[in-house]
């Protein structure tokens, strides 16, 4: 009797056909930021090291330009916000109730941040409320809007352009998310912000310049720079916003809370 | 639309004295995310009472207190204090306070006299004074 015989090659061109036509239609999955053959992949030098401990210093706020125009829909928190603070009040302050400062706000507030920069992203966290940043170095593009998960702080791609970091974040929460909470300036989930990072006076300053955009908030685009100093004397520290805490913090509870937009029209 | 006071600034060569200006801000942090609003800054009460909790936290540290007011009633204080960074360097340590102690706290209180606000300093019972900052930092502000 006569067997039929494959020689090893041709079993292992069936074999890999077979697994080929077994495979779901999938789109190859991007390798993380931290698996040791995206890290390993060669890249040139980057022109700094960010990893370090940062605070900010100056205006803590991103305080809008001379004649900036909010939409209608920004408007009206606007309006609240200001009719608010005249009575001594405090509108929305999601904030101090514990929703994320998110982007821009988390990389300016009073608490440092901690920077931990590798070949293939930067990890950010905040000490307030020890909030999270990625930043992605690698080469990958932007989640598509149709299956990204909007965040706080935003989906971040950096690249490097001559001495200067450049991010793009997008992809943004659209609820108790706020560019500039004390004004009532909201963001929406059209923000998008740009970022050019310099690194000065051999690596002890750190300068950003952030180009904001949200044309469901406001008109054109909003330009301002910022400034942070190393820190040496001091390492990240859990800090979280609990419950407990807030019971006990007297003005949460006060008379001077505004929580709701009817709270406050005229 | 273009704002770039902070590099109209450095381009007139005052960065220098800015950035010397600016470092003060990292000891005084004067503002928070737990807002103000309702606070008298400009005034301090003065409230004697029984310690029932002094939790040593981030990102605030605070004191609930039991004060019997003019009417003979038990009311509760809360004072919202600085992070343990702070009150470390002004010589506190977790146990500076505690419960069933009888302290004096003064405090930037309400405008409508509610009870409660925030901490400016502390008398003890052996007469020992304690405050948010060290001497010479400047008036107190919040660390969150």
């Amino acid at each position: 009797m006569r067997t039929s015989r494959i020689g090893p090659l041709a079993r292992a061109v069936l074999g890999l056909a077979a697994i080929l036509l077994a495979a779901p239609a999938v789109p190859a999955q991007q390798l993380s930021a931290l698996a040791p053959e995206n890290l390993a992949r060669p890249r040139p030098a980057p022109p700094f090291d960010l990893t370090g401990m940062w605070l900010h210093s100056g205006n803590e706020r991103f305080d809008p330009p001379e004649g900036f125009v909010l939409t209608p829909e920004a408007q009206v928190h606007y309006d609240a916000a200001q009719r608010a603070t005249a009575e001594n009040k405090i509108y929305r302050n999601d904030i101090g109730l514990c929703w994320p400062a998110g982007m821009p706000i988390m990389m300016t507030r009073v608490w440092p941040v901690a920077m931990m920069q590798y070949p293939t992203a930067i990890y950010m966290i905040s000490e307030l409320m020890n909030s999270l940043r990625v930043v992605y170095l690698d080469g990958r593009t932007h989640t598509d809007p149709d299956i990204a998960v909007p965040s706080f702080n935003g989906e971040s791609i950096g690249r490097w352009e001559g001495d200067s970091l450049v991010i793009d974040t997008r992809h943004f929460v659209d609820h108790h998310h706020w560019i500039h909470d004390r004004l009532g300036i909201p963001a929406s989930d059209a923000l998008r912000i740009v970022e050019r990072i310099r690194m000065l006076e051999g690596g002890n300053r750190l300068e950003i310049e952030f180009t904001l955009i949200d044309p469901k908030v406001f008109e054109g685009e909003w330009v301002m720079t910022k400034f942070w100093n190393r820190v040496t004397d001091r390492d990240i520290a859990e800090v979280e916003c609990l419950p407990e805490l807030n019971e006990h913090m007297p003005t949460v509870h006060s008379e001077f809370q505004v929580r709701d937009l009817e709270e406050i029209q005229p | 639309m273009n704002w770039s006071i902070a590099r109209r600034s450095r381009a007139l060569g005052v960065a220098p004295l800015l950035a010397a200006a600016l470092a003060l801000v990292e000891v005084a942090p004067v503002d928070a995310h737990h807002s103000s609003a309702g606070i008298d800054r400009s005034k301090t009460v003065s409230v004697e009472g029984t310690v029932k909790t002094f939790r040593w936290a981030n990102p605030h540290s605070w004191i609930e207190m039991e004060v019997v007011n003019a009417a003979g009633e038990t009311e509760i204080w809360n004072f919202e204090m600085l992070p343990p960074t702070y009150l470390i360097r002004a010589g506190w340590t977790r146990s500076s306070v505690k419960a069933g102690d009888r302290i004096r706290v003064e405090a930037n209180g309400f405008v409508n006299g509610d009870p409660g606000g925030l901490f400016v300093s502390v008398t003890l019972a052996d007469g020992t004074v304690l405050t948010q900052r060290p001497p010479g930092r400047g008036r107190g502000g919040r660390g969150n």
